[in-house]
């Protein structure tokens, strides 16, 4: 099975006017890993925001598809709830908010009190799952903090991969998920997304600028912006040559 | 100070203005007062047994060591359950009739003539309750207490003292509600607390007015030696014009106290509401928190004042207003006064709306803008508001749930 579960057609998208992306044809196919690369500003984590539906990004052509159908006229929440997961760079700090309670609220297998509840599940009776989930992250010290305060660097994208998980969405969107990271919280990172590969149930787009988690998950596609236009389209044995001749020269070479 | 003269600095006080607040004509509103006896709680009727459950009273007093209950100024209810020796609950005036050294305590932390408001208070017929802890005791489960006023056009005039001895401990919560629908009415309310040697008073209330009703309280609590006093005050419900400044006087050494509020403003309601700190024997310490959102057309103003009249001494003030529309306003009026060397006091005051930002951030994750904004203002109220009892968490919960299902 190769149907694209998500694609953007001839995608224009403005910041307070501002032209970032213009023309993104992208496919990304379902259960697939998919990179998205380029030069710092060429507009990949623009892209990511724009396909989960930020606000300050104007779609002014094109479309975003998911199963086909426009998501367009969709908000943030409803685009989460069609199974979309974003997990932001600098996540704001929500004061009062445990990370702990808050997996608990947005999580379908963490939710165990009834719908009714508005709030958070506070008395969730999971709980030991869950706080196994934080140790295998190497985040347990941050169960019992308030979402995003404080947070190291690398503790941040630990704490939104866990996140994104943990919505058992169909496709993550994760925009450099292994920047900041030491050897071994790379690790941790590299195997948590590896897992979710080998399960083959969920699309990944992994926007990077290290070929590290790229080569160990074998992404199946690469795309690589330059100045908000798609200008390449390959796989991983591109990375190296990639590395070796840097974004400027390598895309010289393939335009030739 | 005996009975007399009290009356006589009253009458002299009887049309000075109060400080804060709107100033409110006295004469509008009939005074009469009839007491009357609640022999049980199964007396009280099924809309007031909800009423009094929405501000955290248990008609069923589980959990509670006793209750004490008042409508308007009549029905009274005072109960202390069995077998918790070492605590007393009696109507303020059977209590004075019953102990002359209470007089002593009458007037004592709030000055009969610090307004209109408390000279009024003494001037016309007041209860109230009279709790106390007697030395040693530690009175675990919480004494509930509620003040119901129904009548239109009315005043409910309560004065209550408690106390707690030497060594002893004792928590109470109390709440205080109308039904909507009362209209023009005013509550006057004195309440001095007396907390001794070493002794701890955790004091939680909860107020749930209607929206015609104006409401004065006047507090003031002493601390001493060793003493700690916490108290807890959320306002969730509309109103007319509330405005009170209590005060904590920490006069022994090593004395605490907190005092922690939640102001929930909707419709159009005025909310004037402070604490006032003075440390007054070294190693005194303390804290003023206080969490004040706006919705609809209210205004909140959060007042906050730590004096530091001896050194050695430690405090802190924090107002934070959470802003929800754009007819709403807050003012948060931060002070510090140091008349000491070595008084260390420090404040944070910030005045906000829910930030776009932290709404989509949610709402990536799946809630809806309504479930957003409610986990962030919930969020807002609980940070560092130290187990805030369950029943004070839910009603701020409803409330918030109320105000945003009308409103977005
Ligand atoms: N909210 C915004 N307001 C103003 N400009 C923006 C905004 N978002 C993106 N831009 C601009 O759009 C361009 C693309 O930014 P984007 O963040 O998508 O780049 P990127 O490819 O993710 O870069 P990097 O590798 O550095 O993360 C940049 O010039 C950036 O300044
Ligand atoms: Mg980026």
């Amino acid at each position: 099975m190769c149907a694209n579960i998500l694609e953007t057609t001839d995608l224009r998208v403005e910041v307070n006017g501002l032209p970032i992306l213009s023309g993104v044809e992208i496919e990304f196919e379902s259960g697939k890993v998919s990179a998205i690369l380029g030069p710092n500003a060429s507009g990949k984590s623009t892209l990511a925001k724009t396909i989960m539906g930020l606000p300050e990004y104007d779609v002014v052509d094109g479309d975003i598809l998911l199963d086909g159908k426009s998501i367009l006229d969709k908000s943030i929440s409803e685009r989460a709830r069609l199974g979309i997961a974003y997990a932001f760079q600098t996540p704001p700090i929500i004061s009062g908010v445990k990370l702990a309670d808050f997996i608990c609220r947005i999580c379908p297998d963490y939710q165990c009190k009834a719908e009714s509840d508005y709030f958070m599940g506070e008395s969730c009776s999971c709980k030991s799952e869950l706080y196994e989930d934080f140790d295998r992250l190497g985040i347990g010290n941050l169960a019992k903090r308030d979402l995003n305060d404080g947070f190291s660097g690398g503790e941040t994208k630990r704490s939104e991969l866990f996140q994104v998980l943990s919505m058992r969405p169909r496709i993550m969107l994760l925009d450099e998920p292994d920047s900041g990271l030491d050897y071994d919280s790379l690790r941790i990172v590299g195997k948590e997304l590896k897992a979710i590969r080998e399960k083959g149930d969920t699309t990944l787009v992994i926007i990077s600028h290290h070929r590290y988690v790229l080569e160990y998950l074998e992404v199946d596609r690469i795309y690589i912006l330059q100045n908000g236009r798609l200008a390449y389209t390959g796989d991983m044995r591109d990375i190296p040559v990639l590395e070796e001749k840097g974004y400027d020269r390598f895309l010289a070479d393939v335009m030739r | 100070m005996n009975s007399d003269d009290l009356r006589k600095r009253a009458i002299k006080a009887k049309e000075k203005k109060a400080e804060y607040g709107a100033d409110l004509d006295l004469e509008e509103y009939s005074y009469s007062s009839a007491p009357g006896q609640i022999e049980s709680l199964d007396e009280i009727s099924e809309s007031d047994r909800d009423l009094v459950k929405d501000v955290g009273f248990n008609p069923s007093q589980d959990g509670v060591s006793g209750s004490f209950l008042q409508f308007d100024n009549e029905g009274i209810f005072a109960d202390v359950l069995l077998k918790q020796e070492g605590l007393e609950i009696l109507p303020i005036t059977e209590a004075l009739s019953k102990y002359d050294w209470l007089q002593d305590y009458l007037w004592n932390a709030v000055s009969v003539d610090t307004d209109k408001y408390t000279a009024r208070s003494e001037i016309t017929d007041y209860n109230g309750y009279f709790i106390r802890a007697k030395a040693g005791a530690c009175i675990q489960m919480p004494v509930q207490s509620c003040l119901v006023m129904k009548r239109n056009q009315s005043v409910q005039n309560v004065h209550n003292i408690v106390i707690a001895e030497e060594g002893s401990e004792l928590h109470i919560i109390t709440g205080c509600a109308t039904p909507s629908g009362v209209e023009q009415s005013l509550h006057l309310g004195i309440s001095e607390f007396y907390v001794k040697k070493k002794a701890r008073m955790t004091f939680t209330m909860v107020h749930r007015w209607s929206e015609m009703m104006d409401v004065r309280p006047r507090s003031a609590t002493v601390v001493e030696e060793g003493g700690t006093h916490i108290s807890s005050y959320a306002i969730l419900s509309p109103v007319k014009s509330i405005q009170t400044y209590p005060e904590v006087h920490l006069v022994g050494m090593n004395a605490k106290a907190d005092h922690y509020s939640v102001v929930y403003g909707s419709q159009s309601s005025s909310y004037d509401i402070g604490s006032l700190l003075f440390l007054e024997a070294p190693r005194t310490h303390g804290k003023v928190v206080s969490r004040s959102i706006a919705t609809d057309a209210s205004e909140v103003i959060t007042r906050g004042d730590l004096v530091g009249l001896s050194g050695e001494t430690k405090a802190r003030l924090e107002c934070d207003g959470l802003l929800i529309s754009n007819e709403a306003s807050i003012r948060a009026i931060p002070m510090l006064h140091a008349k000491a060397e070595g008084a260390e006091l420090s404040h944070e005051a910030t005045v906000g709306k829910v930030g776009a930002d932290q709404l989509t951030y949610l709402m990536s994750r799946g809630l809806n803008e309504e479930e957003a904004a409610s986990l962030i203002i919930r969020g807002f109220v609980k940070l560092k508001v130290p187990d805030l009892p369950p029943a004070l968490q839910s009603s701020i919960d409803e409330a918030i749930k109320m105000s945003l299902e009308g409103g977005m």
